[in-house]
């Protein structure tokens, strides 16, 4: 596919590797650990289970700009995005190159960092651990969000959420961990997947066939009014590759501060949430936008994104 | 239980290869497969090896892949097919958008 079919490509249709593509300057991307090198996961065979030559990621390294872009980018069709092994390694492998290239651009240039720092983007799609090798998979989260703390100062890691499969389980965690959060009205964000809840605590807590339900507690619109995706963009490749574009001009520090945890005070206004949930005792998503100005809840599910980023009011910041 | 390898060997086109060394296409989804395709010079011969979960089909694999062989005209090359519960037909489709694509053609 052409580079300019591809940025008008739907983000939620995009294959993985169509994504890190897209994402990236053109012709820039070069994959890393890709289907070539045949880096299958050792456990699944012994289950009988179908192999893929990448694990269901693609990890690789491209340009936005001057900026090296080091792009993770997950698979929903393969076992639901689901991290193994092998998954979580090319993973975590990527951190580490993205380190190792913030090293190399202080010193080559010192005085100009801005132009040149290198990112971590990480096109989420998964639900989160690959029960199949559930140890490995365990693993390679508390892995991840190790590197994530090595990050800190040096390098923005950026998250684009706008996939079929969300991005649930433990990769919500790591999401979250992440300096800035992207998403389009189709993307899904959250811990416990709705399927799990319902199986769990069963269907009058939350009924995981009711797709508008999932979409306003978990997709993109309400994400942006709580203040827990930073950006919301239109369901295209190339919306969500101008964003990026956006948000690697402006300087890091402007990056840092549009984290939701990793310091006290943020921690102070997460629990501030938590005390307004329980106060407010809300039985829908909308009762939630109400109260933070949105006179007319009922019309924000279809509303255009335009038309929505223009009249929406969000949850206003207790930190700046 | 354990995943199934086949292997298949078949006579194509000498020198209707492909163009780069290696090409990769399809995603290893439910009912749907990925094949990685190799360019190696062998006086036309297509070898397929398969790694699917599903056993006792080794006379359709067979039947499908010696069709695309004889009627993509292409040869001099190795393919290797990750599946998983891909249905005959969808294998045939695949396959030969995975050549279409890895000769530089639109789909």
């Amino acid at each position: 596919m052409r580079y300019s079919e591809l940025q008008r490509k739907s983000f939620l249709e995009a294959t993985a590797r169509e994504r890190a593509t897209g994402l990236t300057d053109e012709g820039s991307f070069t994959e890393l650990a890709g289907p070539r090198d045949r880096m299958m996961s050792p456990h699944l065979p012994a289950l009988g289970e179908a192999v893929s030559f990448d694990d269901g990621v693609v990890t690789g390294v491209g340009l936005v700009g001057e900026h090296p872009v080091f792009i993770i980018s997950q698979e929903g069709k393969f076992i639901g995005g689901a991290v193994g092994e092998v998954h979580g390694a090319k993973m975590a492998g990527i951190f580490r190159l993205a380190l190792t290239a913030y090293d190399h651009a202080a010193q080559e240039h010192p005085h100009d960092l801005e132009r040149y720092r290198p990112a971590v983007v990480v096109s989420f799609e998964t639900g989160g651990v690959r029960l199949h090798e559930a140890n490995a998979g365990l693993l390679a989260h508390a892995e991840i969000m190790d590197l994530i703390q090595d990050t800190k100062g040096k390098v923005p890691v950026i998250s684009l959420i706008g996939s079929k499969v969300g991005c649930f389980g433990g990769m919500g965690f790591v999401a979250a961990a992440t300096d800035v959060i992207l998403m389009s009205p189709q993307g899904r964000l959250g811990l416990t997947g709705p399927e799990v809840i319902e199986q769990e605590i069963g269907k009058e807590e939350f009924d995981a066939s009711d797709k508008s339900l999932i979409s306003r507690t978990t997709g993109g619109k309400h994400k942006y009014i709580m203040c827990d995706c930073n950006e919301l963009v239109e369901d295209r490749i190339g919306a969500f590759r101008d964003a990026l574009c956006g948000l690697l001009n402006r300087p890091y520090s402007s990056l840092c501060r549009c984290r939701r945890i990793g310091s006290y005070e943020l921690v102070r206004e997460q629990m501030a949430l938590v005390r307004l949930a329980a106060q407010l005792d809300p039985s829908d998503s909308k009762d939630i936008w109400r109260y933070y100005g949105n006179a007319e809840p009922d019309l924000i599910p279809e509303m255009e994104v335009k038309e929505f980023l223009k009249t929406a009011h969000r949850r206003p910041r207790e930190v700046e | 239980m354990a995943l199934v390898h086949l292997k298949f060997s078949f006579d194509g086109i000498p020198g209707a290869s492909i163009p780069r060394e290696w090409s990769h296409s399809g995603v290893v989804g439910s009912g749907d497969m990925e094949v990685l395709l190799t360019r190696r010079e062998q006086n036309g011969r297509v070898n397929v090896t398969v790694c699917t979960p599903v056993s006792g089909f080794d006379r359709v694999w067979e039947l499908v892949l010696r069709r695309f062989v004889a009627e993509s005209g292409c040869g001099d090359l190795e393919l290797e097919i990750n599946d998983n519960n891909a249905t005959p037909f969808v294998v045939g489709l695949r396959l030969r958008q995975a050549l279409l694509e890895a000769r530089g053609g639109e789909i």
